[in-house]
């Protein structure tokens, strides 16, 4: 879980040395916690929280298939 | 716009050391002169240097659609989904096809999951400046049976207003799905359909045309 959106949000900003992903983990629910530099913030949120949708769906997603839930928090 | 400011003896020098930040050859880069240089007399008096901008040349298209295919099968790759994808080129679209398990799950309710992947796909490959490309993800032809679907419960409401003669609203749905409802009743004399709401909520309305 950790490595797709370390993977998906070092792809959409400008400095990707700068984005953090740390997981927590819990008996059913996950917790990724997504930091980026302060001028990235809006690229991995997006118009309306557009992009930010589109990571956590497809997050569900992936999570569907172990059989678990995780949530996407970013973190400013 | 990336670019880097380098200064030489030459022209030819500052390009050198342009290529070598970028780490690529010459022809990848658009370069503009600022300064030619002046030798000065005898290499010593007056001496200034030759000054130049370079920037990235447009990602070509085919470095699109291969930056495209890469992209999305790194995301499958992470997502445990053991699939390949087919890229096609379309003009001005790059069509990206997943032939994977057919389970659905990368469908997702009402393709939601699918409609994530071509969001951040499309996001990730015109970041780069260039001609701007759409991204179109499909898998086990879902676009044309999703299309086909929308166009029988377009037809289906559009039967259902002329009835009740009362405005009917769908569900929202997004700008491409709206596309294939407003297409189905265009050519229906006694029908309108008007788009209303805001972003990701956004829905058509079908009405009699005497109804507004």
């Amino acid at each position: 879980m950790r490595d797709l959106i370390e993977y998906i949000a070092k792809s959409l900003v400008d400095s990707p040395d700068e984005v953090v992903v740390t997981e927590v983990h819990g008996e059913r629910t996950s917790v990724i916690e997504l930091k980026v530099a302060k001028e990235d913030l809006g690229k991995v949120i997006g118009k309306q929280g557009r992009t930010a949708r589109a990571m956590r769906t497809i997050l569900s997603a992936a999570s569907t298939k172990i059989r678990k839930r995780s949530v996407l928090e970013i973190i400013e | 716009m990336v670019f880097i400011e380098t200064d030489g003896k030459t022209v030819e020098k500052a390009i050198e050391k342009a290529c070598q930040e970028f780490n690529l050859p010459e022809e990848r880069l658009n370069i503009e002169i600022i300064s030619s240089g002046i030798s000065g007399l005898f290499g010593l008096v007056g001496i200034k240097k030759a000054r130049i901008k370079a920037s990235l040349k447009k990602v070509e298209c085919k470095d699109k659609l291969e930056n495209a295919k890469k992209t999305l099968e790194d995301i499958l790759a992470r997502l445990k989904v053991d699939a390949n994808v087919n890229a096609e080129d379309l003009g001005d679209k790059i069509l990206l096809n997943i032939n994977g398990d057919g389970s659905g799950l990368l469908i997702g309710r009402r393709g939601q999951t699918l409609d994530a992947l071509q969001y951040i796909v499309d996001k990730i490959v015109n970041r780069s400046s260039g001609d701007r490309k759409w991204i179109i993800i499909d898998t086990e032809g879902y676009r044309e049976r999703r299309t086909e679907s929308l166009k029988n419960l377009a037809l289906k409401l559009g039967e259902k207003v002329k009835r009740l003669g009362k405005p009917v609203y769908i569900t929202p749905l997004n700008a491409h799905d709206r596309r294939v409802i407003h297409m189905a009743l265009q050519g229906d004399a006694k029908l309108i359909t008007k788009s209303k709401g805001d972003g990701h909520l956004r829905k058509v309305v079908i009405s009699t045309k005497k109804g507004l």
